[in-house]
């Protein structure tokens, strides 16, 4: 059979090419240069890195985990009918039942994430074909009120983190009276652990582009800007191209479509700062300022950038704009529950065998997403808990994983839906460790406004230092609670209103770990430096060498090939856990 | 050679393009400060300097905003950037461990320090790449590499330095096999 037959479409999202996706591509060039070979985003299956999805006259298939080392069997299957790949590598095959991985797609609901992975997002024409701009089309033929109208009936809320109702945010601006309004796109990403934004601007541009223009139409901007960090340079990159493809064939500018709707955007690369999630900081930066939050009222809607009215979306919320109106606000509160309507995208992360982007219907089990979609650990070892809502969300504990995905059930735990960012841990994760890690975060990236905010993280990591090397008093724990109420109450913004969710939500879930840490001066997940020692059981050394070759400071010595003979120097041993890593027998005990 | 070599030799035109390019107000402090990063890997301080004053923009304004940005930096960096990728995930599943490897095949062992005393490399901590899946991970150049454990990070490394001809500092630990 000829190559020219098959049509190769390889996952080349920023997280498709951290596992290798060029060199696949590289390879599948090499070796069938006439078959047609297309680059998609990432679909959000990113466990599976790199995805490759072939359709040949054989059928359609979906092989996860490739590496150029199996494109030579990929083609000889499809091309000479040799022997297929292992099971592990096929997801979907014409000639085999679905596999358990494909369950993690089925088990979605996708509406913001409809058409990433599947199109090409530099491509105009394949957005075109997937209904693409048909809402634009439909809102020039309706009056602002009306689309206001619908995106009530939606229910939506703001998929950023504070879920403030869309609908109702819109109608402060459009009853503002005045030439210019802004529109901005927040694609600052700047929770560690969440990634929906990347993927959505990185993998369907054209769609976050419609969706600004339906939220432009609806309040009477005229000017846009997709603010994204400077960190996502494919998003950039690619939601740049789609800008100048949608102008040049009258999507934006002046009397979009024949209408007298004009609507531009440009992009402003956010240069690294948490605190810009809110908006007002948010505005500061684009006006060429500190990103420091002022004061609210005059609330943006009023009063925001450069003076004008303003309102900024979250790039997921306005992913959902073209499908609500293309299939009717009713038809997304559908999905949802009475308090939270529609689906949100989660990012799926951590000790988890499955990890990726997941769209659910609001109210689905957080269980459900770990265990069903996820799979559950990775390593076999038992989870723990997940962290949700990144720095300013909390860790909850897997007894609490029944909890229905919604605002108010969730944030009866202490933890919040906010971004989406989902952090599944096991049991080698320290719960201490990990609220000093989110307070190191919100203390870096305080603004130094508020008191509270800039001085009481600090004392409060400081105080999870002592903790995490045993140096603790019981006292301090009163301390920390203290200091989590102050810069709750004295904080202007949510950054240092929700800075103490970590440790409020470990204090109160994982209290017993703390209190290893302060009275026994133990880590019980064996990741505090201080408090944990490497010894070799020698027993089951099989003097493989990886732990010395892997070892930076010479701690470990023995002979290479000559069975328990290795030890660890604890004079010279960092605790850095390196050896650890390699260890094939898994002989070195930390404790 | 030492980091003070590295300083950057600022061309006056080429600020005073993007100044053309980029315009002169308040509100191109951000975008002129990321070309100026973009050309030089951090921000001369002549580079500011001129445009204090060529723009509207203050020396306040323009050194706050400098600092108040985690993408900016004032020191000058190596030859090749890598970014250890320190976000939720990577941290859980071991990022301090590419850290401590990296920083013993630079041999940078001043916590003050980030760049190899021969000006290859700079190492420097990110919030998140947005990669969470592929944790933890690092970026060498452009290159995003991910599941990576301290050993691999090095590896990593040395396939870098071999293909860009640098030579890395000579680590103090001899090698296993020689």
């Amino acid at each position: 059979m000829n190559a020219a037959a098959l049509e190769i479409i390889i996952g080349e999202g920023t997280c498709g090419i951290a596992a290798g996706a060029v060199e696949v591509t590289e390879a599948f060039k090499a070796e069938a240069p006439t078959a047609k070979i297309r680059a998609v985003s990432c679909a959000g299956m990113c466990h599976q890195e790199v995805l490759v999805e072939v359709n040949s006259p054989k059928g359609y298939y979906k092989y996860g985990k490739v590496t150029k080392k199996e494109v030579p069997q990929i083609l000889g299957f499809l091309l000479k009918g040799e022997s297929q790949l292992a099971e592990e590598f096929v997801l979907v095959a014409p000639e085999v039942p679905a596999t358990e991985a494909n369950g993690y797609m089925t088990q979605q609901t996708r509406i913001a994430l409809r058409n990433v992975g599947l199109l090409d997002p530099t491509s105009l024409e394949e957005y075109e074909a997937r209904d693409g701009y048909k809402a634009l089309r439909k809102i020039l033929g309706l009056t602002p009120q009306e689309v206001i109208n619908e995106v009530k009936d939606s229910g939506i809320r703001g998929r950023g983190g504070a879920g403030f109702p869309s609908h109702m945010k819109w109608s402060f601006a459009a009853a503002q009276q005045n030439d210019t309004k802004y529109l901005i796109c927040n694609g600052d990403e700047g929770d560690p652990g969440a990634f929906m934004d990347r993927s959505l601007l990185e993998g369907d541009p054209h769609n976050v582009i419609e969706g600004m223009l339906i939220a432009a139409y609806a309040i009477g901007a005229t000017h846009g800007y997709a603010y994204i960090r400077a960190e996502y340079p494919l998003a950039v990159k690619n939601f740049g191209l789609a800008i100048k493809s949608a102008t040049a064939k009258g999507y934006l500018g002046n009397n979009i479509l024949g209408s007298s709707f004009n609507f531009e955007i440009k992009i402003k690369e956010g240069a690294g700062a948490f605190v810009c999630g809110e908006e007002t900081a948010l505005m500061a930066s684009i006006e060429g300022e500190r990103g420091m939050p002022r004061r609210r009222p005059p609330f943006p809607a009023v009063k925001g950038l450069f003076g004008k009215p303003t309102i900024i979306n979250n790039v997921e919320t306005l992913s959902n704009l073209p499908w609500i109106l293309n299939n009717g606000g009713k038809a997304f509160a559908a999905y949802g529950t009475e308090d939270s309507k529609g689906t949100k995208v989660f990012a799926l992360a951590g000790a988890i065998k499955r990890g990726g982007l997941v769209e659910v219907p609001m109210g689905t089990k957080v269980g459900d997403v770990i265990y069903g979609i996820g799979g559950g650990s990775a390593s076999g070892r038992k989870i723990k808990g997940a962290q949700l809502g990144g720095p300013s969300g909390g860790c909850i504990p897997a007894s609490l994983f029944d909890t229905p995905i919604e605002y108010a059930a969730l944030q009866k735990t202490g933890a919040i839906v906010g971004s989406g960012g989902m952090i599944v841990f096991d049991d080698k994760t320290c719960m201490v460790d990990l609220a000093k890690f989110f307070l190191q975060f919100t203390q870096l990236e305080s603004c130094g406004k508020c008191t509270f905010c800039r001085i009481g993280t600090l004392r409060m990591k400081e105080l999870l230092t002592l903790i995490s090397e045993g140096k603790a008093k019981l006292e301090d724990l009163d301390l920390l609670e203290e200091l989590c109420v102050k810069i709750v109450d004295n904080s202007l913004c949510a950054l240092g209103g929700t800075a103490p969710n970590p440790v409020l939500t470990t204090l109160r879930y994982f209290k017993e770990e703390y209190i290893a840490h302060i009275v026994d001066h133990r880590c019980p997940a064996g990741k505090c430096k201080a408090l944990i020692t490497h010894k070799v059981i020698q027993s089951d050394c099989t003097g493989c060498s990886l732990c010395e070759k892997a070892c930076p400071t010479d701690a470990i010595t023995g002979e290479p090939k000559v069975a328990h003979s290795y030890q660890i120097d604890m004079a010279k041993c960092i605790n850095c856990s390196m050896c650890v890593e390699v260890c094939k027998p898994n002989c070195i005990l930390v404790e | 050679m030492t980091t003070s070599s590295l300083e950057a030799n600022v061309e006056p035109e080429l600020v005073k393009q993007w100044i053309t390019e980029l315009g002169g107000g308040p509100s191109s402090t951000v975008p002129l400060l990321q070309a100026i990063q973009g050309k030089y890997g951090y921000l001369p301080r002549k580079a500011m300097d001129l445009i204090v004053e060529h723009t509207e923009i203050t020396g306040r304004q323009i050194y706050g905003v400098a600092t108040f940005y985690a993408q900016f930096r004032l020191r000058p960096v190596g030859r090749y950037m890598i970014k250890v990728c320190h976000g939720t995930a990577c941290h859980v599943q071991g990022a301090d461990r590419l850290n401590t490897a990296l920083r013993h095949s630079l041999n940078i062992h001043d916590e003050a320090q980030d760049t190899a005393e021969n000006g290859s490399y700079t190492l420097e901590n990110v919030a998140c790449v947005g990669c969470c899946s592929q944790a933890p991970l690092m970026v060498i150049g452009k290159e995003v590499i991910g599941n990576i454990n301290g050993a691999g990070a090095q590896k990593a490394l040395r396939k870098h330095a071999r293909g860009v001809q640098e030579v890395l500092p000579k680590a103090e630990k001899q090698s296993v096999n020689s």
